[in-house]
């Protein structure tokens, strides 16, 4: 046994089972045989034990609403970049589909054409609403209660939708569809919101 | 039962309790699958689960209670936007607390507070005042640097190893290890707990 007693990184190796520790082995002897480390290896064991007990501090204040206003400030700037990219997409597609008639092309699958529908009907009503402005408008708490939930319900599609483009073509078009048609359904509500409280107010 | 044996099973049963209570999510698998679509009413039953036990790592790593709740919103910010990121390999607790001390760590670099390269020996002006050398651990603990309480309590608490505490501030294993010996040492001396080794 060594006549020094161990300095705190080995006392500390000794305590964590650290083998990584190049005098690992050398340290765990000593300790068996030297009261003064092991009681020193003890007294760290007990360190550890009390700040795991110490009590546990809680927040004052509630965060998961600041955490809620975030996401929905994010997902509606999301879901507007998105669309803007959709409007492209549809005009493209509306233009493909002009030029495709003159080139005497197959005619497009009906789920496609159901899908272009969904799409072009999903962009009106968002369109509804720019130019409503919804965003500036002030509105009582049962309404914005309404218009959140909306807008979760709608961000939830638009993530099942972002899901969808995995499937298979066939499956997916049927998918896509079904998922743009609850799309327009929730669309459709949240401009009916907007527009009977606009009517209420008589703005 | 020898005293370092005790000490061991009190280390052991305390983990397990610890993580027992973090591990508080009923059902975790179903609000998982429904927090991936996007389901508010899940993401917020995660939230209620585990706000108490971020806001604690939170606070005992950062240096007041605000930057304490900014951390708490920030890791929940980020669990909501990236849950479907997760893949499920390890616990959803270990997840939300690898996010909570990341962000911890970053807002102690933030706001640029002392000694984040090394363990100093002075104390921040507000702490090195108090007369009493003897105190109690959670003084001692706050009177640490930042950086070297981080460690201990990343260490000591949360069970980190070194290596991710290394990896996690940015600096190496053998960084986490000489900096809790040092404050282990200095915690020793202000608990003036007596046996000199």
């Amino acid at each position: 046994m060594s006549d020094r007693h161990l300095g705190m990184d080995s006392l500390l190796a000794v305590r964590d089972g650290d083998r990584s520790e190049p005098a690992y082995l050398e340290a765990h002897r000593h300790v068996e045989q030297c009261e003064a480390c092991r009681a020193e290896v003890a007294r760290l064991h007990q360190v550890a034990a009390r700040l795991k007990a110490l009590p546990t501090l809680e927040p004052t204040t509630d965060q998961f609403p600041a955490v809620r206003a975030r996401l929905h400030w994010e997902r509606r700037h999301r879901v507007q970049w998105r669309l803007g990219a959709v409007g492209i997409a549809a005009a493209a597609l509306l233009a493909v589909g002009l030029v495709g008639n003159d080139l005497a092309r197959p005619q497009p699958l009906d789920a496609e054409q159901q899908l272009d529908s969904l799409m072009t009907r999903s962009q009106l009503l968002e369109q509804t609403l720019r130019a409503y402005d919804a965003e500036n408008r002030v509105l009582d708490g049962w309404t914005v209660e309404v218009v959140i939930d909306l807008e979760d319900r709608i961000a939830q599609v638009d993530a099942r939708l972002q899901d969808a483009v995995m499937l298979e073509r066939q499956a997916r078009l049927a998918h896509e569809a079904s998922l743009w048609q609850e799309r327009v359904g929730l669309m459709n509500a949240l401009v009916n919101v907007h527009l009977t409280k606009a009517t209420n107010v008589d703005l | 039962m020898r005293p370092s044996d005790r000490c061991r099973h009190l280390y052991d049963v305390m983990t397990k309790a610890t993580t027992m209570d973090a591990m508080s999510l009923p059902n975790a698998e179903t609000v998982i699958a429904r927090a991936k679509r996007g389901d508010p009413a899940a993401l917020e039953q995660i939230y209620r689960a585990y706000h108490a036990p971020v806001f604690n790592l939170a606070r005992r790593i950062c240096r007041t209670a605000e930057d304490a709740e900014d951390v708490l919103q920030e890791t929940f910010f980020e669990v909501c936007r990236s849950i479907r990121n997760y893949r499920g390999d390890g616990s959803i607790w270990g997840w939300i607390r690898t996010v909570a001390s990341s962000k911890a760590l970053m807002r102690l670099r933030r706001n640029k507070y002392r000694d984040t390269d090394e363990l100093n020996d002075e104390l921040s002006p507000a702490r090195a005042a108090s007369p009493a050398l003897r105190m109690d651990l959670e003084s001692a603990l706050d009177r640490l640097t930042d950086t070297a309480r981080a460690v201990v309590w990343l260490h000591d608490v949360e069970g980190y190893t070194h290596e991710e505490i290394g990896t996690q501030m940015g600096k190496t294993a053998s960084f986490s290890k000489s900096q809790l010996a040092r404050a282990h040492q200095r915690l020793r001396l202000w608990l003036d707990e007596g046996v000199t080794a």
